[in-house]
């Protein structure tokens, strides 16, 4: 660890939720070196306090967030904490983070960690300052969406210390499979189902404030680096301009232009392109767009900051933020919607409630195939027409989900359960359980391999965030249907990722620049020596310990595969069919084992351990 | 020359037009100087000279601008044949070659001027680079002759010069290179003319020319990292992976770049990328796109017998994650790698940008000394992702791509023929480098 003060605060609170008590914790500085932070602190922190056999909705599950050495410095988007659980989803390794501003507030608040355990007799949420950790009744706030909660909760703030609230909503009181945490109300740690993990430990919500400092003990070397960081930002084309102007949905078009964009429930990848111009960013800022936003110390600036107009359905005038390329496409294309509006109050209702807009697009998609095929009728009176198209049920599915009434009930299972449910399990567009995003596998060997290797399921996040690289790498950019290429090029994605999380920032400074500036800045910061060859230990070891939490909760390489769709029913990409075939998921998957030097049932072995200095078992 | 005779080698045509056109790409000389040629079996088997015809214009020859000659005796194909064509085909004549090239080498034929009086017997152009001194033998003959085009003296003098030395200049006129191919031809007059090149932007930064060049000839081993592998004249147009369809495409448009962008000279240097237990390689590393060069398959496991080129790809990819590897010639780094800031002893052990993106995209480049060890090249090019080595050439790596590994080299000539102007113009440097890049 760099000297006591540097970086960090050398403070992990850990607070017993079933004994209502919280302590602070010296953060063991060895494994700030072997770990650094966000993801990978939390993931050792996690790995240490879980069992993995563990219900990941009883009380044994733990939660731990991290934040970084960066968070709370200037550098470039760095106000992330990751969160690390075990999904119930998934029943692996749960990982997600979110942009906004808590994570910088929760830093600021005078810790680098947050580790949650148990559960409490009844609903409450922290309060936590650098005065006092409280642990404090939720009752009045059980039942609100995360918006009225966190009003509730800001309100009488003391002027110039605003706190930030991180909570869930009905979704996850109702321990919805997929639902989400959220910051700053519309900001999400979306994927693998927090929501209901906090849900199951009757946590509402944490309060964060404070005024503490990250302190730097090498400015030059970090602002040499921040320097770089921030020429290049303002260089590359998607974070100089297209994110700002368009916001991610931006990339609804260019994706489209590669044959990336799935439509129906996966089926393929065809658009018409007076529809697809109907939900496109460049729609979105002329009709919705009010202003664009940012996260904290984000010059990138991609929030959409929305409103759509009354209309004739009789829905009123609302304001909210998004939707972002992900939910325009899982609730859009994949569900056959391309209208904007529909989208867009589906988004608002989903931060409202706390679902995550992927899972809860992939699993309405698949309800739909479903309900086509006959396998699903909508149960009692909720009278909702299912077919693909129908973008009037978004909203309601949305609150029927949250409250798991009536059909809604099936969908908060998620896609998986629900089509198992069906005896239709080939429907699921996912892998490990998680709903597959916005970007068809077929159109990219690298990213196939990702969502099949992803250590949290199909995330595009956690999986390597391939398409970076297939259409605006610039320089990186790497063939997308290479065998013998995609298994190293998305472990370096992964691991890019790995990094990214690690240091609290957003993944979309991976289009502007890798590992560099982040080298010179985090041992600016640290005073240690976090040269690129160390951090991709970091990365590697994370890596491992993460597959080794999976390998414990029951993991074998059959979790590392597509489903069925992806190898039998082709694409079309530039005149010819493209399909990810059983024989191409095996070869990489037994190449990207190899890759990550992981045996070939893709355990990591006791020399690769010792190599990374992995203690494998808690103490 | 007959059409009949091109009916029958759409080969040689393609590779005199190829050939011809990477001539001019590198500015070896002007539109219609120079000349080619090769033996060559007629359809009969009958052995033949084929060479450019005089006047020709070398970036689109035509198949009527070639020529087609018998070898022993004047027949109707010399009625449009080089002005040259006598001391090609004495050239020709010697014992195992079968191409020559001429060009006039502008940055060789200038490093070889002097003021002397004249009639005289100029020195030896002794190369600096580890390319030349190699591949040229130590030393390029000088010749002062009196009438330097198509003369007696040419005649007589450059054949003979030929038959000890892969190259030779007639001073004030041009260099002639011979080889088994034509392309080997090319590789030799290339790396000739940039050594020449060389040479001139050590004389513009300041150093001292003539002790380099004894200190070299004292202990070539100790100036140099290791030798190239023997140019290979067999194989440019194998490739072992037909299937990656997308990855030839990157090869060949990034050979194409290293020669087009003169990262190194024709067919030097290498590059490669990596799978899970093969490297993809072209040890030809500037490769002009229609003229190509080996693409092969190798297992990245070291094997005994590698040369030392090959050796380094697969050491990199054993100790590191790095997916792409590209090693250059790159002459303005291979230069500025023996600069001196006034007042030092010691060639500095870092090329600092001066310029803003340079600046911005790297804060140092490490020049390494010409025998770092494995370790110390390994940590370097990990932390800078491109180094250069003093009489080594510049290594670069890559996270995913070739486009992105052929970016570094790209940017270290920038950054170097920045830095060369400024000395050039009398700058001070040091005041114009960020004050954290000395730290560093
Ligand atoms: S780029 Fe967008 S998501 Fe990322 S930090 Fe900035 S505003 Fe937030």
């Amino acid at each position: 660890m760099g000297e006591r003060g540097y970086g960090f605060h050398g403070k992990v609170l850990e607070i017993d939720l079933t004994r209502g008590d919280a302590r602070a914790l010296p953060l063991d500085p060895g494994l700030v070196d072997l770990y650094l932070g966000g993801r990978g602190l939390a993931t050792r922190l996690f790995y240490d306090a879980v069992d993995p056999g563990c219900d990941p909705l009883g009380p044994d599950n733990v939660v731990v967030i991290a934040a970084s050495p960066l968070v709370g410095t200037s550098a470039p988007t760095a106000g992330r904490g990751h969160m690390v659980f075990k999904s119930p989803l998934t029943g692996f390794i749960g990982s997600a983070n979110s942009g906004g501003t808590w994570g910088a507030a929760f830093k600021a608040a005078g810790y680098d960690a947050l580790v949650l355990k148990g559960r409490a007799a009844a609903p409450v949420y922290l309060d936590i300052s650098p005065e006092a950790v409280r642990v404090e009744s939720a009752a009045s706030l059980w039942g609100l969406d995360v918006h009225a909660a966190t009003d509730r909760m800001t309100e009488g703030a003391e002027p110039g210390l605003r706190p930030k609230i991180l909570a869930i909503g009905p979704a996850g009181e109702n321990r919805v499979r997929f639902a989400a945490v959220v910051n700053d109300k519309n900001r999400t740690y979306g994927r693998s189902g927090p929501g209901a993990v906090w849900g199951a430990k009757n946590l509402k919500a944490i309060r964060v404030r404070g005024r503490l400092k990250t302190a730097i003990k090498d400015k030059d070397r970090f602002q040499a680096g921040l320097d770089q960081a921030y020429h290049l930002i303002k260089q590359a084309p998607v974070t100089k301009r297209l994110m700002r102007e368009l916001g991610t949905a931006g990339l609804v078009e260019l994706i489209d232009l590669i044959r990336m964009l799935p439509h129906r429930n996966f089926m393929d990848c065809s658009h018409r392109e007076e529809d697809l111009e109907r939900i496109s960013g460049e729609t979105l800022a002329k009709t919705l767009l009010v202003r664009p936003g940012a996260c904290h110390a984000c010059p990138i600036g991609c929030q959409r900051h929305t409103r759509v107009p009354g209309g004739a359905s009789g829905a009123g005038d609302e304001k909210g933020e998004g939707p972002e390329y992900e939910t325009t496409v899982l609730m859009g294309p994949v569900c056959g919607v391309y209208d904007l509006s529909a989208i867009t109050r589906a988004n608002y209702r989903c931060n409202e409630l706390g679902l995550d807009t992927i899972s809860f697009g992939g699993t309405v998609a698949c309800a739909m195939e479903l309900f086509e095929a006959g396998a699903l009728t909508a149960d009692g009176d909720d009278g909702l027409d299912l077919r693909f198209g129908n973008g009037a049920a978004l909203e309601p599915l949305a609150r029927l989900t949250a409250r798991r009434e009536g059909i809604g009930n099936r969908l908060a299972e998620g896609s998986r359960r629900l089509a198992a449910f069906c005896g239709r399990p080939e429907l699921s567009m996912s892998v490990k359980g998680l709903e597959i995003p916005g970007y068809d596998p077929r159109a990219s060997l690298t990213q196939a391999l990702g969502y099949m290797t992803s250590p949290t399921g199909a995330c595009h996040l956690r999986g390597g965030y391939a398409v970076s690289l297939a259409f605006f790498g610039g320089a990186k950019e790497i063939p997308r249907f290479s065998l013998l290429q995609s298994p190293i090029a998305i472990r370096n994605m992964q691991n890019l990722g790995i990094l990214q999380d690690s240091l609290g920032v957003c993944r979309f400074t991976g289009y502007a620049f890798a590992a560099d500036p982040w080298s010179r800045m985090a041992s600016g910061v640290t005073g240690l020596d976090f040269s690129t060859a160390r951090l991709e230990e970091v990365e590697n070891r994370v890596a491992v310990l993460e597959r080794l939490f999976n390998i414990e909760a029951g993991l074998t390489p059959a979790d590392d595969w597509l489903p069925a769709r992806f190898a039998s029913t082709p694409i079309v990409i530039d005149g010819r069919e493209r399909v990810v075939s059983e024989a191409a998921m095996e070869g990489m998957r037994r190449d990207y084992y190899r890759v990550r030097e992981w045996d070939a049932a893709g355990r990591p072995g006791p020399a690769l351990l010792r190599a990374l200095s992995i203690k494998e078992r808690r103490p | 020359m007959t059409g009949k005779d091109w009916q029958a080698s759409e080969e040689l045509l393609g590779l005199f037009q190829s050939l011809g056109r990477a001539s001019l790409l590198v500015d070896l000389q002007d539109s219609h100087s120079g000349n080619m040629s090769v033996k060559w079996k007629d359809r009969s088997g009958r052995e033949k000279i084929v060479i450019t015809a005089t006047g020709s214009q070398k970036g689109d020859l035509e198949p009527s601008q070639i020529c087609f000659l018998s070898l022993d005796e004047t027949d109707y194909g010399h009625y449009k044949a080089s002005s040259e064509t006598d001391v090609h085909a004495r050239i020709l004549a010697l014992p195992g070659v079968r191409a020559s090239f001429h060009a006039h080498t502008k940055e060789l034929v200038t490093a070889t001027f002097d003021d002397a009086d004249k009639p005289g017997a100029p020195a030896a152009f002794v190369p600096i680079d580890p390319l030349g001194w190699h591949v040229l033998g130590g030393e390029v003959p000088v010749d002062w002759l009196a009438v330097p085009s198509g003369s007696f003296e040419v005649i007589e003098t450059v054949p003979r010069r030929l038959a000890s030395h892969p190259a030779t200049v007639v001073q004030t006129h041009g260099t002639f290179a011979r080889g088994r191919t034509l392309p080997e031809a090319f590789y030799v007059l290339n790396i000739a003319n940039t050594s020449g090149y060389i040479a001139r932007l050590l004389e513009t930064i300041g150093v001292d020319l003539g002790r380099l060049r004894t200190a070299i000839r004292a202990d070539p081993a100790a100036h140099f990292a290791y030798p190239p592998s023997p140019y290979e004249t067999e194989g440019d147009d194998v490739c072992d992976f037909p299937d990656e369809e997308e990855i030839l495409k990157e090869f060949r448009k990034t050979g194409n770049r290293v020669f087009e962008s003169r990262l190194s000279p024709f067919h030097a240097g290498s590059i490669s990328a990596r799978g899970v237990d093969d490297l993809l390689y072209a040890g030809k590393g500037a490769m002009p796109r229609d003229v190509g060069g080996p693409l092969r398959r190798l297992p990245i496991a070291a094997a005994a017998g590698d040369p030392e080129e090959l050796r380094r790809h697969k050491l990199i990819y054993a100790e590191t994650d790095f997916q792409t590897v590209m090693h250059c010639y790159q002459p303005e780094a291979e230069a500025l790698a023996h600069y001196r800031y006034p007042g030092e002893a010691e060639p500095a052990d870092r090329v600092v940008p001066i310029d803003a993106e340079g600046g911005f995209l790297y804060l140092v480049i490490p020049v390494l000394p010409p025998k770092v060890d494995d370790a110390e090249f390994l940590a370097k090019l990990h932390q800078y992702k491109v180094v250069i080595v003093r009489g080594g050439g510049v290594w670069a790596v890559g996270a995913q791509s070739l486009s992105e590994v052929l970016h570094h080299p790209s940017s270290v000539r920038e950054i170097c023929l920045y830095r060369i102007g400024a000395i050039q113009r009398g700058l001070d440097l040091r005041k114009m480098e960020p004050k954290k890049a000395q730290k560093w």
